[in-house]
């Protein structure tokens, strides 16, 4: 080793460590992006929570931002963590797929509104040659789901189905791994409609499962169901639409086997919304509704100055949640497979942003 | 007759000597090779998945939405958009990282290794073992305590960063004590003898010395936490435009394949995205080797 | 010599910084694992349940415990032979050839995959192949998680092995062969004590990463919760379920997943001393 190569070697290195710190430090130090349409002194506002709306929610801020100016960023972490972020003061809002409960409200450090923005259905998936529009009731899914029907051609399965031909195979069924809002709202159904489930499994983002096996993710769920003939699972509708899945119809409260698509889910909305909106709506009284269908929400802060939240990220916030529950962005959810909010809920919803005040001043004045 | 049974003896020595030499040469082959056929077996699957989506646009334009991906795939196209946020996000979040864990960890091996029999030393040791086995999402969840909540109140490209450099320590610690360990001892008191401050002797003579070793152990924690993907969900949470500010949330290349998985329209994506991955990490490796093929320790007579 | 001093003194707060680091994290956890402790008591770690029902909450570490330390040491086991004769191969038999060049290059891209993608794979193509080969009906289990993870923690294992297998003075070699050696017995008796310590170091590092994955082992093994009953079996690992469940847990669950967070610290650093001693004992 002589020294002038270790010479050169010291003083390259030594450059190289100079030109990454002060690359790091110019970097940290430059604020904003200079390729996206937002700049540095408009708003930027942040939210993260449940999967269920990505695709609809990636979607509309997208467009509200080449159209406001405003930055807004999304993350799929979770409704848990959603609530979480809220609850810590880190984003400006969060968003679930199940209403918090009474004692989650309390444990909340300020008062929280729940803004329903879409609607999205738990569609039963299934793997079956050339079985289409498969009708399944409520008493198939509980015997199904808690393992006392285990073979397709069950006559409970037959009977519902006459003229379709069931093999004489295993049903294996398929259920989420991870603690998810779809899950939720499907055992939010079971619950209502067998006493045996309610008893056994009850109602959770995630379940003590008696049989089937766990994946993860809708992916997962139906990656899992593709590739094993003869298993049947539960997919979020947004996945379902969009991946050509086959999936029954379900039979409602009303005696009707009804198919999973936007009419029908927002159907199960019509009725009574409670002023909070905070209401199941799974097994839905309404004739047309798909029975297993529920709301996905938007929460916030009822008074937004809050620790450093500026006023102007609170008109941010709620001007882009007032934009998100009209006809322009219902619109935008209906293209990507999820069903709008019916008129009663818009109407409700847009009575609670009114609410929402900054220093005890209404933000929307309407 | 001692001597003719004493030779025979040897013979058969020698024999099953060389048998066993020839036998664990056979091994060692057939074990590479079965070593390379699952590498070659996921390598192919990633090109040919995701070669198809790789363009100019690829690396210069923000992600597709759920929407735009749905109507490519209707229409037979390739999905138009890119993942330019991603790429600048990880370059950034991953350069602050370098900079907080490479220093700190080569300084913290090469102390383990001027101070081997100390007791101290074994306990680092263990704790930075230990470290090790930490799993990503339990760096993400510390981050978010410890930075998201109280440094930057908010999710940010920092917190990511926090994240990923703890997630880095640890090997470079431990390779960094290791190639010390290689190198011959006279080259270091050679240093010393010749007055050298201490500072120059560990910058201008081991650090040179051991520079294959070093950059391996930072390049393998370079590409371990180029594809991590549960420490930045929260703390750099992702971001859908361009982000250079590290206090704001940002995209990363693995947050994105994440989303593309998780989305019933975007699944492609996730191989042209990984096949950049590991065309990044190949190339990071080559210049590596480029640049210590020169300092190989090589001791010739 | 003050400059001397000061040196030593950088490198000294350097080693607190990771101490610093590593406290911490075990006092956050620690924080937030207190609720768990204080409803299930230590009985936690060895709990066969993990019931989320709303009113009958119980839960217990025991089935992930399990569930890791499986996949893992199979892993290990698996990947050891592999990674071994890799580096052999590259940094002693074939070494400074193009074709070890190609293999090693090879085995470094694959710790550049995402673990998702790797995740991937294995359902796309690992699991189909070990249905066709009659092993299990479903292709899930701890043995596809197990072979995935080794595959993983390969290039962990041979980087740093190739760069002090290669580090190892020519000398030492030259003199076992002028003495009639064979190849075998220099790098048995030569080459390997010397590059020993860094060889464990890397395997130690290896296991490690096999300890704390979560995506690519939350896709083949299964997800139930129960301790596995055989090779082929489903089951959970530690990693998979905090990463499976903390996106949506909170109050006594999501102080469990911490606890179980916590651990994965201790289960790392037992399995670590006892991979140590076992070393000692065969290296004399």
């Amino acid at each position: 080793m002589n020294e002038s190569t270790n010479n050169y070697k010291f003083k390259m290195m030594r450059n190289l460590i100079i030109l990454a710190t002060i690359l790091a430090i110019t970097v940290s130090c430059n604020s904003g992006g200079n390729k996206s349409s937002a700049d540095k002194n408009k708003v930027a506002i942040t939210a993260a929570g449940a999967t269920f709306p990505m695709p609809f929610y990636n979607l509309a801020i997208k467009k509200y931002t080449e159209d406001s100016g405003i930055l807004l960023t999304y993350g799929g972490i979770g409704s848990g963590g959603g609530i979480r972020s809220l609850s810590d003061k880190v984003v400006d809002f969060g968003a679930t797929d199940a209403f918090l409960s009474e004692k989650e409200l309390s444990e909340m450090p300020a008062e929280i509104v729940h803004i329903p923005t879409c609607m999205g259905a738990v569609v039963i998936a299934y793997n079956l040659q050339g079985v289409d529009n498969l009708k399944i009731t409520p008493e198939i899914l509980e015997g199904v789901f808690l393992g006392s029907i285990t073979k397709w051609n069950d006559p409970k399965i037959k009977t519902v189905n006459s003229g379709v031909n069931l093999p004489d195979m295993n049903i294996s069924v398929v259920y989420r791994s991870d603690g998810s809002g779809t899950t939720y709202i499907f055992s939010d159904y079971m619950t209502k409609i067998s006493q045996l489930w309610s008893q056994q499994v009850g109602t959770g983002k995630s379940l003590n499962w008696p049989v089937g096996m766990g994946a993860k993710g809708n992916p997962g769920v139906a990656g899992t169901i593709s590739q094993s003939v003869g298993s049947i699972g539960y997919i979020g509708s947004e996945y379902a639409f969009a991946q050509k899945i086959q999936y029954a119809l379900v039979q409602n409260s009303s005696g009707n086997f009804i198919n999973p698509e936007i009419k029908t889910v927002s159907s199960s909305a019509k009725g009574q919304i409670p002023a909070d909106t905070r209401i199941m709506v799974t097994n839905s009284a309404d004739p047309d509704a798909y029975p297993i269908s529920g709301f996905t929400w938007i929460i916030l802060y009822k008074e937004q100055a809050y620790n450093k939240h500026s006023s102007s990220q609170a008109e941010a916030t709620v001007h882009f949640l007032d934009w998100l529950i009209s006809p322009d962005a219902q619109a935008i959810a209906e293209s990507v497979n999820y069903a709008s909010l019916p008129a009663d809920a818009v109407t409700v919803a847009k009575n609670i942003l009114g609410t929402i005040t900054f220093e005890g001043k209404p933000i929307l004045k309407d | 007759m001692t001597t003719r049974k004493n030779i025979s003896a040897l013979y058969d020595n020698i024999y099953h000597r060389k048998r066993k030499n020839k036998l664990f040469l056979i091994f060692v082959i057939s074990m590479s090779l079965l070593t390379v056929i699952p590498i070659v077996f996921i390598i192919s699957k990633i090109v040919i998945n995701g070669i198809g989506q790789i363009n100019f646009n690829f690396f210069v334009q923000t992600s597709p939405d759920s929407l735009q991906a749905m109507t490519a795939i209707a229409n037979n196209d390739t999905i138009p958009g890119g993942i330019a946020n991603g790429i600048t996000g990880t370059f950034l979040i991953v350069l602050v990282s370098s900079v907080m864990a490479i220093p700190t960890g080569i300084m913290i091996g090469i102390y383990m290794y001027e101070n081997q029999k100390q007791r101290y030393s074994d306990f680092l040791r263990n704790v930075t073992e230990i470290l090790q086995g930490v799993p990503s999402i339990v760096l993400g969840i510390i981050s978010y305590l410890w930075i998201v909540k109280h440094v930057t109140n908010g999710f940010s490209a920092f917190a990511g960063s926090v994240a990923l450099a703890i997630m880095m320590l640890p090997m470079i610690i431990r390779s960094t004590e290791e190639t010390m360990k290689m190198i011959p001892n006279e080259i270091r008191e050679a240093a010393f003898a010749l007055g050298a401050p201490y500072h120059k002797v560990i910058l201008m003579v081991l650090i040179p010395s051991g520079f294959s070793g070093l950059s391996t152990g930072i390049l393998l924690s370079l590409s371990r936490i180029l594809g991590e993907t549960a420490p930045l969900m929260m703390t750099a949470l992702g971001s859908t435009a361009i982000n250079y500010n590290v206090s704001k949330p940002t995209s990363a290349v693995p947050l994105l394949i994440w989303e593309f998985y998780n989305d019933p329209n975007m699944v492609r994506l996730v191989w042209s995205s990984s096949l950049f991955l590991m065309i990044f990490v190949l190339v990071l490796n080559l210049i590596s080797s480029r640049l210590s093929s020169k300092n190989k320790i090589r001791r010739k007579k | 010599m003050n400059s001397d001093r000061l040196t030593k003194a950088a490198l000294f707060t350097a080693t607190l910084l990771v101490l610093i680091i590593s406290a911490g994290i075990v006092f956050s956890l620690f924080r937030g694992a207190l609720p768990a402790f204080k409803t299930f008591g230590l009985k936690f770690i060895f709990t066969n349940e993990w019931n989320p029902t709303a009113g009958k909450e119980v839960y217990g570490a025991l089935p992930f415990i399990a569930g890791t330390l499986i996949t893992s040491i199979l892993a290990l086991i698996i990947c050891i032979p592999l990674a071994f004769s890799t580096s052999l191969f590259v940094a002693e038999y074939y070494r400074g050839t193009r074709i070890a060049g190609i293999l090693s290059s090879m085995v470094d891209l694959l710790a550049g995959i995402p673990s998702i993608v790797y995740g991937l794979w294995g359902f796309y193509t690992l699991r189909p192949f070990i249905i066709k080969l009659g092993l299990s009906d479903q292709g899930f289990g701890i043995f596809t998680a197990s072979l995935i993870l080794a595959i993983m923690i390969i290039p962990f294992a041979t980087s740093l092995s190739n760069e002090i297998i290669a580090m190892v003075p020519d000398e030492l070699k030259e003199a076992a062969y002028s003495l009639g050696a064979t190849r075998f017995e220099v790098i048995f008796n030569v080459i390997i004590p010397n590059a020993r310590s860094g060889i464990v170091a890397s395997y130690i590092l290896a296991l490690g990463r096999a300890l704390g994955e979560t995506m690519a082992v939350t896709m083949l093994i299964g997800n139930s919760n129960v301790i596995p009953s055989g090779l082929f079996s489903t089951g959970n690992t530690m990693a998979s379920i905090i990463a499976n469940q903390f996106g949506e847990a909170s109050g006594l669950k999501l102080s469990s997943l911490i606890a179980i967070g916590l651990l994965l610290f201790a289960i790392t650093g037992i399995i670590n001393s006892i991979g140590k001693i076992i070393i000692r004992k065969f290296g004399g």
